[in-house]
């Protein structure tokens, strides 16, 4: 069998195994480079800076555990950004498996280091089934979609919740997802109620909200673990998603040389088989 | 770090490498993370939806006075009829208000909320008020636009003029797939990192609490 | 009448919905009409995600009776199921270990068992997408060729160091790609698929509204 095959026919799992070492490598030899920021990260940063101090925002918990990867760096950063800001944070969830339970965990973790007091500075409102309704009820009557809040409180018994009737009082919406949902915030949301919004999404799905950005549907758009990355940098906070770089482009890079010898192989394999063929 | 995180931790790595060891082989002990990872999932449903809906949304307010909820109460419960063959009938009127609501609400949003802000947004000035960088990016996007609405339109036969169009569809479509391919890489990989970043931070930390 | 009435509810349901568009307030009567479908949909929608519970644990059951190949799996499912829901319905007066907050068992099998299995299932993705590219991602036409070399690219500028790389190159390569590819030719794409599946969208909710299509009712 010639080279150019045995390189074509390698069992998988030595592909598997360079992959995991191009992870692994990065987080005991850690390496730095610098992380430009793109101009769709750069507009999410400075329309939120924007965002009057003190006011009443929405951050939305979209993703399910499975991308908690890279959707969490988002959520955490723009907690971090919003409370900076003393805004209030309304958060809620329209992912049924765990989405609730990802807002209260995360919101825990992050108000205590800005002294922020549940129902009074930040709230979740949980889960409730049917985004299509909840998105449109919640337009007209945010406590008549959500008249308890996740632990189960009325929303009644919340000091937040008394100025906050509708999307009328929300100056801004952030909305991390990982499906299509965040579509349907654009379509409902910004459409009918003129909410100004951004949105944190996973890599597979940022290129299509590139033309939602354009549109100015959203004015912002943060793209995968990178993009993760470049709001922390603007941040000041660098975490997790700054501290996978080094992993990202090792892999990245392997990815690419095994495409370029697959294809380097192919067409040698190729040009054998005309050769011995006429 | 106490002895319960401690265990916390490990019977997260455990898992975790339970179903990672799938890339190397099938084996009984992955099966066994497979199955509890689908029951979890299944029953978490449960306690959802009877906190978020059965006591939140029903009993609690038809306790306070608003029997009316009795009548999507019965809707809902009336859902599970789909399981016997004789009275799936009935299952369809749920399913006919689900679908109806959604469908009147997905009319409107997608037209008003999608299609004409997306057209607005592609008829940009064609001219140099921005620049000629402005004006070939804007030529660029209303080519693509067109080029490609009408490679994906087959209830004509793509000859002539359309099949010219459609063709300059195909060359857009591959770019932009393209680039989806490389995000999409970078979000395998970064899911991929975030695992890796608990195993080597958080499972191996805890080796020198133990050792 | 089996079908005339879920038709004629789908056809009520949905004209109201698309009234009431024009009459957002509460106080008006389509308002609050609307405003109480909304939240009657959240409630009915809310049982169907019993509906997947019921068929899992009625085809676990019926295997592990059956006692088919792998029933003693189909045995930890089961097991999962109740270990979940039951703690989760029973009253957290009663024990904090019951109901759905920090602390609780539902809770707990969630965070530390649930949650990071499904980052895991996903996080294998990773090696099988390399694996595709390596053994399928061909240069084989020039259409290929293209998806190839912009997939190549967008790869390298999306990380910090094969950023590095293209700056070596004359030229802003990462703006330009920004720019004429993400915001160019993948806008233009993009947009044109979304416009096309939002007509589709609207089309069939129209159809569903009007009771042309009824394949959501199902056999029977």
């Amino acid at each position: 069998m010639s080279f150019w095959k045995t390189i074509e026919d390698i069992d998988r799992r030595w592909v598997y195994l360079m992959v995991g070492l191009a992870v692994i490598i990065p987080f005991i030899f850690p390496t730095e480079f610098p992380i430009s920021i793109t101009p769709e990260t750069q507009m999410l940063y400075d329309a939120v800076e924007a965002v009057p101090d003190s006011s009443t925002v929405m951050v939305v918990f979209d993703y399910y555990p499975s991308t908690i990867a890279e959707c969490q760096p988002m959520s955490v950063a723009a907690l971090h950004h919003f409370f900076r800001k003393d805004c209030k944070v309304i958060t809620l969830s329209n992912i049924p498996l765990g989405g609730p339970s990802m807002a209260e965990t995360v919101t825990r973790r992050i108000a205590p280091l800005y002294d922020k007091e549940y129902g009074v500075d930040f709230v979740n409102l949980g889960y409730k089934y049917g985004y299509v309704a909840v998105l449109s009820g919640m337009g007209t009557s945010i406590e008549s979609i959500f008249p308890t809040d996740n632990s189960g409180t009325p929303i009644s018994k919340l000091p937040l919740m008394d100025s906050v009737r509708n999307y009328d009082q929300i100056a801004f919406i952030f909305e991390v997802a990982d499906n299509a949902t965040a579509d349907y915030w654009v379509s409902i949301v910004n459409a009918q109620y003129g909410v100004p919004m951004c949105c944190g999404t996973t890599a597979v799905g940022a290129p299509k909200y590139y033309s939602f950005v354009q549109a100015g549907q959203f004015v912002g758009l943060l793209g995968g673990m990178k993009g993760a990355a470049e709001y922390e940098i603007l941040l000041s906070k660098p975490a997790n998603a700054v501290l996978g770089m080094g992993a990202q482009s090792l892999v990245h890079l392997l990815i690419i040389a095994m495409v370029i010898l697959g294809n380097v192989g192919f067409f040698a394999s190729r040009r054998n088989k005309r050769k011995v063929t006429p | 770090m106490s002895s319960v995180e401690l265990l916390q931790i490990w019977i997260i790595a455990f898992f975790t490498l339970a179903l990672f060891s799938f890339l190397y082989k099938d084996n009984p002990v992955y099966k066994l993370a497979e199955h509890i990872f689908a029951g979890l999932s299944a029953g978490y449903y449960v306690g959802l939806v009877w906190d978020t809906v059965i006591i939140t949304q029903l009993w609690d307010p038809m306790l306070a006075g608003d029997y009316w909820l009795v009548v999507p109460g019965i809707m809902g419960a009336l859902m599970f009829t789909r399981f016997s063959p004789r009275f799936s009938w009935v299952s369809r009127v749920s399913l006919a208000f689900v679908m109806g609501v959604t469908s009147g609400i997905f009319l409107v949003s997608q037209l008003h909320g999608l299609v004409l802000p997306q057209m607005q947004s592609t008829m940009q000035s064609l001219g140099t008020d921005n620049g000629i960088g402005a004006m070939f990016l804007a030529i660029v996007v209303v080519i693509g636009v067109i080029s490609t609405l009408i490679y994906f339109y087959y209830s004509k036969e793509h000859k002539g003029v359309l099949g010219v169009t459609a063709r300059i569809g195909i060359w857009f479509i591959m770019v932009s797939f393209g680039a989806h391919f490389g995000y999409t890489v970078m979000g395998r990989v970064s899911l991929l990192i975030g695992r890796v970043q608990f195993l080597a931070e958080d499972w191996l930390g805890s080796f020198s609490h133990i050792f | 009448m089996r079908t005339t009435v879920p038709v004629a509810i789908a056809f009520l349901s949905g004209f109201l919905m698309v009234v009431s568009f024009f009459f957002r307030e509460e106080a008006t009567f389509i308002g609050g009409l609307s405003q109480n479908l909304l939240i009657w949909l959240t409630i009915v929608g809310g049982f169907t995600l019993l509906l997947g519970v019921v068929s899992i644990t009625r085809v676990n059951w019926n295997a592990v009776k059956a006692r088919k190949e792998g029933w003693i799996f189909k045995v930890f499912t089961l097991v999962s199921i109740f270990a979940m829901a039951v703690p989760a319905v029973l009253p957290s007066s009663w024990s904090p270990l019951f109901g759905r907050a920090e602390g609780s068992i539902y809770d707990w099998l969630f965070t530390y068992l649930d949650m990071p299995m499904m980052a895991t299932m996903f996080a294998t993705l990773a090696f099988y997408i390399a694996s595709a590219a390596y053994r399928a991602f061909r240069a084989r036409t020039a259409e290929s060729t293209i998806l190839l070399v912009t997939a190549t690219v967008v790869m390298l500028w999306r990380v910090p160091m094969g950023e590095a790389f293209l700056n070596q190159f004359p030229g802003d390569i990462p703006t330009f790609l920004n720019t004429y590819i993400m915001n160019g030719a993948n806008l233009a794409v993009q947009r044109g698929i979304i416009i096309g599946a939002a007509l589709g969208a609207a089309s069939m909710s129209l159809r569903i509204i009007l009771g042309i299509e009824r394949t959501y009712m199902g056999k029977g």
